[in-house]
């Protein structure tokens, strides 16, 4: 999203902010930092105040993608406040809701969500409506406002370019486990298909994982012990292979359960207990806790 | 089936519920603990909200409860009159007799189990059916 073109600006400053958003999807962030720290050395030596909040922003957001983003609230606040420039300010509000929302402060990264949404509605930037339909959904559903969420999701598929496959199939990702709580099985199944083979099929394995362990949930859900044992092993093995802490936990959890549901004491035992050595150690009681209690209604792997 | 999901839900919320009550402990003053929102423990406690599985670990290690202590009475809530009548009629029958009812209770998990297909490659093009 960085990386859509902003009509009017110097083709010098542009090529470094489209450099360092390319570097952002390559997932070399301190190298991005870096590209939109010379990009505002640009700006500032050429004294247009505009294109200075412009790269600010840009280098706001491969910081807070680096857990440094605290420090840069302050200034995307003030953009944001001073309202100079409208494709600034819905920037700036893009990330502070980002900050939060990487946070787990979703009610402050909702408030920040909206206004980046109605700032995308008054520019008439479609893709920039639909990652901020995306980013309310997100929030919404960590939040446990699942029908809500799904209505912010479809929205956003409706309105994101055919081109924007990755971002697609995080939506498709997103909106097919809603659907699944939601007890949609089979909208759910299609949706979390669709993106897990889009990912696997342009190479970006680096997000493929949660699509795959969403679809490990579904067959849970489904009933389908079995196969959810099959696919969450693949996905552990790819969140494994791309560091996505996050997944890996929940995989463990589901994998542990799906073990469970299939009379494997031994493997649910293995499982439970990695989770509890790698992530909780501390709870000693925790395998067996989740070997007893069936948590799942509880859990929202998207919180 | 949904419908006792649902309960399920619904009765754990209600537990954590009577464990803030019973530790003297105001809505606000458990969320502060936990590092949630007030709202959200209020959606917990009536089972509408769900929790990453940090936020639960968080939840029970807050209470430093054994798994029995937590999870007794929601069994005993969950258990409907037929389970209680087939528990008592099990409790009747001679010992033997009570491990052939066991053998043919994981013979009937089995065959479950064994109808769902094991030949899935996440790798395919395969959907579910």
């Amino acid at each position: 999203m960085i990386g859509d073109m902003v009509e009017g600006i110097p083709s010098a400053f542009e090529e470094l902010r489209v450099r360092g958003a390319h570097a952002i999807e390559a997932g070399h962030l301190e190298a991005a930092e870096q590209l939109f720290e010379e990009a505002l050395a640009w700006a500032r030596e050429h004294g247009d105040s505009n294109l200075v909040d412009l790269a600010l922003c840009n280098r706001a957001a491969a910081a807070i993608d680096l857990g440094r983003g605290e420090r840069e609230l302050p200034r995307l606040r003030e953009i944001l406040m001073r309202g100079a420039d409208p494709v600034n300010c819905r920037i700036a509000a893009y990330n502070i809701a980002r900050h939060y929302d990487l946070n787990k402060q979703f009610k402050k990264a909702l408030f920040y969500a909206q206004i980046a949404r109605d700032r995308s509605e008054h520019l008439g930037r479609q893709e920039w409506l639909a990652s901020s339909h995306n980013q309310i959904g997100s929030l919404l559903l960590a939040e446990s406002f699942f029908e809500k969420a799904c209505g912010e999701f479809e929205q956003a598929l409706a309105l994101s370019s055919e081109d924007a496959a990755v971002r697609r199939a995080m939506i498709k990702d997103n909106l097919g486990y809603s659907y699944i709580v939601l007890g949609r099985m089979k909208e759910g199944f299609r949706l979390l298909f669709d993106s897990y083979r889009s990912l696997r099929r342009i190479g970006a394995t680096r997000y493929a994982a949660e699509p795959r362990a969403s679809l490990c949930f579904a067959y849970l859900e489904a009933g389908r012990p079995r196969r959810a044992l099959l696919c969450g092993r693949s996905a552990l093995a790819l969140a494994e292979a791309e560091g996505v802490v996050v997944a890996i936990k929940n995989l463990l959890y589901l994998l542990g359960e799906a073990a469970n549901l299939l009379d494997d004491l031994d493997l649910a035992r293995d499982y439970f207990s990695r989770l509890q050595r790698e992530f909780y150690p501390d709870a000693g009681y925790l395998p067996d806790f989740l070997l007893a209690i069936d948590v799942r209604k509880l859990i929202n792997l998207k919180a | 089936m949904a419908t006792q999901k649902v309960r399920q839900i619904q009765l754990v919320g209600r537990k954590i519920r009577e464990l803030r009550k019973e530790h003297k402990l105001t809505q606000v003053e458990l969320s502060q603990r936990l590092g949630i929102q007030q709202s959200d423990l209020s959606r917990m406690e009536q089972g509408e909200y769900r929790v990453s599985l940090d936020t639960l670990f968080r939840i029970l290690a807050e209470f430093q409860m054994s798994i029995g202590e937590f999870f007794d009475e929601l069994a005993q809530e969950s258990i409907t009159p037929r389970g209680v009548r087939l528990v008592q009629q099990f409790n009747t029958l001679p010992h033997e007799a009570q491990r052939e009812v066991e053998d043919f209770i994981a013979f009937k998990r089995s065959v479950q189990h064994r109808t769902e297909p094991a030949d899935f490659d996440p790798d395919s093009e395969e959907e579910p059916k």
